[in-house]
C-alpha cells in the first residue's frame, strides 16, 4: 500500500509566493497567530482520555503553549479523539466535527484510532479514523505519555503555522469520499444537520470529487429533520423515584 | 446548516425541556450521557444512556489466548486498571490449581493499594472540578502523577501495568524503590492538611455535596451498591476484610464509615481510605524485604496454554467497589466465557438515574462523580 492510500488526506499546499505582498503577510501572520491559540474539545472517547488530565495540569502544563480546553465545538480549533471509537460514539464524532468552525484541525491519539489497536478485531469499534474524517495527526502509543501528546501538539502548532495543515479542505475536496465510508458504517440513511455540499461552495472548496454516487444516495434519503420529540415519557417524578 | 431546519415549530413549553448530558460533556465523567427532563432546573427524569465505550470485552476474550488476555483485561477500568489484571490472574490461578508464591503476592497488595491511591485522588480532582474548584483538581491530578512515575518505575507502564500473570508478577522490585515508595507516601501525607483546607472543610464544597444524592443502607443493598459508596451508608462492607484475598488477612487496616450516605459521605470515606492505603503500604514497606522467595510459580509454555477445565469465580476489592469475575474454561488455550462483574455498572445506571432524579440540574456532575463510577467499565 503506498502512502496515500494509506493515509489519504491530500494536503493542498498553498502558493505562499503567489498573490501580492500584503496578502502574504496577511496569510502568514494570521497562521502564525492561529497555532498560537488553540483550544481543544476533547472528546473523551477512550481510554487515551486519561493522560490529558496530566497533560493540561500543572505537571506538564498545556497552557504555557497557548493551547487550553474548550467545551463547545463551535468555539474549537482542535477534535481530540482519544482512543478508540466505537460506531455508537463515531456518530457523535462525526455530528460534532461537522459542527465546529474552520480552520478546524483532527488528532488521532492512540493506535486505537491510527488502526484499530487492541480492539482489531471488535465488532463494535471503528478501526480507522481517517476514513471518516480527514486526521491532520495520529499520536500513536497505547497509550501515549503526556510528553508524547504535548510533542504532538507542538508538531501540530508547526503545521499550522507553515499553513500545512489542512486535513479539513479535504473533507470539503473529497466529501463523497469520506460519506461513502460514514454510510458504510451508519447505514445509507445516514445524514447529519450540516449542509456539507453548501459549505464546500462557500468556502470555495467545493471540486470535482465533492459529489458522487454517495452523495446522491443522500439526497435520495434526505428529508428535513424532525422536530424533538420528548422521549423520556416516564410519568410523574414521583412514580419514578419510586 | 440547512436552512429547513430553522423553520418555526411547535415547540413543547420552554419550562420543560430534555437535555442530553453527555457524551460530550466537561461535567461527565468520560464518555457516558444522562438524558435528563427538566423542569425549570429541577430534573423529573433521566435516563442513563452508555454504549459509547462498548468494545465487546468478553467476546474478545474468547478469541485471544489466556495469556494475551493479560493485555486486554487493565482497559476495562481506566483510571484503576490495577484490580482487572489481579483479578483476571487470581481467576486463571484458581482454574489450574496454580500457587502463588508468597512474595507476589505481597507485590500484589503493593500494586492495588498504589492504584487505590491513585485512583481516589483522581476522583477527589474531578469532584472538586464539578463544583467549580479547579485547584483541588490540578493538586490531585499532579500528585497522582509521582505516584504513576513509581508504577512506571516498577511495570514499565504508567497507567496500564500489566504487572500480573497468572502465577504471579512480572518482575520484582528495582533496587531502593520501597525508599522512593516511602518517600511519596511520606509526601502525599504531608499534603493532606492542605487538601483538607482546600476541600475537605472548605464551605463551599461542603454546603454543596451535603445532602446531594443520598442513598440509605436499605437503599444501597437493594440497588447493589458495594466499595465506598455502601461504606458511606454505615455498613463496614469490604472484601479484603470480610472475604480476605492475597495477604489481606496478614495487614492491619480499618474501614472507614460515614453515615448519611450522601455525596459528603462518600467523599469522606475515600478520604478515609487514603489513610488506609498508606497504612498498608507502609506495612509492605516494612515486611516485604523479610520475604524471599520466587515471584512467580513455574507456569507451562504461555503460547500452548491449555487450562483445565472448570469454572473459577474471583472477587476483590476495587477502589469503586466489588469486583468480581466469572471465568469458565472447556480446557482449551483460550477462555471458553467470561463475565465481569463490576461495580460502576451499578453504580452508573439504575443508582445515578435514581439519585438525579430531584434534583437541581447543576447536582448532576457531581454526583456522578462522588458515586466514582467508571464508564468504559460499565460499557466493557
Ligand atoms: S491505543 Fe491503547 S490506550 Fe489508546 S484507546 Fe486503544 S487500547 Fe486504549
Amino acid at each position: 500500500m503506498t502512502d496515500t492510500e494509506q493515509f489519504p488526506v491530500r494536503v493542498e499546499q498553498p502558493d505562499r509566493n503567489g498573490g501580492n505582498i500584503f496578502s502574504r503577510v496577511f496569510d502568514e501572520l494570521t497562521a502564525f497567530c492561529r497555532s498560537r491559540s488553540l483550544f481543544i474539545l476533547h472528546y473523551c472517547t477512550g481510554c487515551g482520555a486519561i493522560e490529558l488530565p496530566p497533560a493540561m495540569t500543572s505537571r506538564f502544563d498545556m497552557e504555557r503553549l497557548g493551547i487550553s480546553p474548550m467545551v463547545s465545538p463551535r468555539q474549537a480549533d482542535i477534535l481530540l479523539i482519544t482512543g478508540y471509537v466505537s460506531v455508537k460514539t463515531l456518530k457523535r464524532v462525526m455530528l460534532t466535527y461537522e459542527q465546529m468552525g474552520s480552520p478546524k484541525y483532527v488528532i488521532g491519539i492512540c493506535s486505537c484510532t491510527v488502526n484499530g489497536g487492541m480492539y482489531w478485531q471488535s465488532y463494535a469499534t471503528a478501526k480507522k479514523l481517517n476514513d471518516y474524517m480527514p486526521v491532520d495527526l495520529y499520536i500513536a502509543g497505547c497509550m501515549p505519555r503526556p510528553e508524547a501528546v504535548i510533542t504532538g501538539l507542538r508538531q501540530l502548532m508547526d503545521k499550522i503555522a507553515a499553513g500545512e495543515a489542512n486535513g479539513w479542505e479535504d473533507y470539503y475536496r473529497r466529501y463523497d469520499y469520506y460519506l461513502g465510508h460514514q454510510q458504510r458504517l451508519f447505514g445509507e440513511t445516514w445524514q447529519t444537520p450540516t449542509d456539507v455540499i453548501a459549505e464546500a461552495r462557500h468556502y470555495g472548496l467545493f471540486g470535482p470529487e465533492t459529489l458522487g454516487d454517495h452523495t446522491r444516495l443522500l439526497e435520495q434519503h434526505q428529508a428535513p429533520l424532525e422536530a424533538l420529540e420528548m422521549q423520556l415519557g416516564l410519568g410523574a417524578p414521583d412514580e419514578v423515584k419510586a | 446548516m440547512r436552512a429547513e431546519n430553522y423553520e418555526a415549530r411547535n415547540h413543547p413549553p420552554s419550562n420543560e425541556f430534555e437535555i442530553n448530558f453527555g457524551p460530550n460533556h466537561p461535567g461527565i465523567e468520560g464518555n457516558y450521557a444522562l438524558k435528563v427532563k427538566v423542569h425549570g432546573d429541577e430534573i423529573v427524569a433521566a435516563r442513563a444512556d452508555g454504549g459509547y465505550l462498548h468494545r465487546g470485552f468478553e467476546k474478545l476474550m474468547e478469541q485471544r489466548l489466556w495469556i494475551q488476555n493479560i493485555a486486554l483485561v487493565p482497559r476495562i477500568c481506566v483510571p484503576d486498571p490495577a484490580p482487572m489484571e489481579v483479578a483476571y490472574s487470581m481467576a486463571v490461578e484458581q482454574l489450574c490449581g496454580l500457587e502463588v508464591p508468597q512474595r507476589a503476592q505481597w507485590l500484589r497488595v503493593l500494586l492495588l493499594e498504589l492504584s487505590r491511591l491513585a485512583a481516589h485522588l483522581f476522583t477527589f480532582g474531578g469532584h472538586a472540578a464539578t463544583t467549580g474548584m479547579y485547584t483541588p483538581m490540578f493538586w490531585g491530578v499532579a500528585d497522582r502523577d509521582l505516584l504513576l512515575d513509581l508504577f512506571e518505575e516498577l511495570t514499565g507502564g504508567r497507567v496500564y501495568s500489566i504487572y500480573n500473570i497468572p502465577g504471579g508478577v512480572r518482575r520484582d522490585i528495582p533496587d531502593d524503590f520501597l525508599t522512593r515508595l516511602s518517600d511519596t507516601l511520606d509526601y502525599i501525607d504531608s499534603r493532606l492538611p492542605d487538601y483538607d483546607n482546600l476541600l475537605f472543610t472548605n464551605q463551599v464544597f461542603v454546603r454543596r455535596a451535603r445532602d446531594a444524592g443520598p442513598v440509605s443502607q436499605a437503599q444501597a443493598l437493594d440497588w447493589g451498591v458495594t466499595g465506598p459508596n455502601l461504606r458511606a451508608t454505615g455498613l463496614a462492607f469490604d472484601v479484603r476484610r470480610d472475604d480476605p484475598y492475597l495477604v489481606y488477612d496478614e495487614l492491619e487496616f480499618d474501614i472507614p464509615t460515614e453515615q448519611p450516605g450522601d455525596a459528603w459521605a462518600r467523599t469522606l470515606v475515600r478520604r478515609g481510605e487514603l489513610l488506609q492505603s498508606i497504612r498498608i503500604l507502609r506495612q509492605v514497606i516494612d515486611r516485604l524485604p523479610d520475604i524471599g522467595g520466587p515471584i512467580r510459580a513455574p507456569i507451562p509454555n504461555p503460547l500452548a496454554w491449555n487450562v483445565p477445565a472448570g469454572e473459577a469465580y474471583v472477587r476483590i476489592e476495587s477502589s469503586k467497589g466489588e469486583l468480581s469475575w466469572y471465568v469458565v474454561s472447556d480446557g482449551g488455550d483460550k477462555p471458553y466465557r467470561v463475565h465481569i462483574r463490576g461495580p460502576s455498572s451499578m453504580h452508573a445506571v439504575q443508582v445515578l438515574e435514581h439519585l438525579v432524579t430531584g434534583c437541581r440540574i447543576e447536582d448532576v456532575a457531581q454526583i456522578m462523580f462522588s458515586l466514582d463510577a467508571c464508564p468504559p467499565e460499565v460499557d466493557r
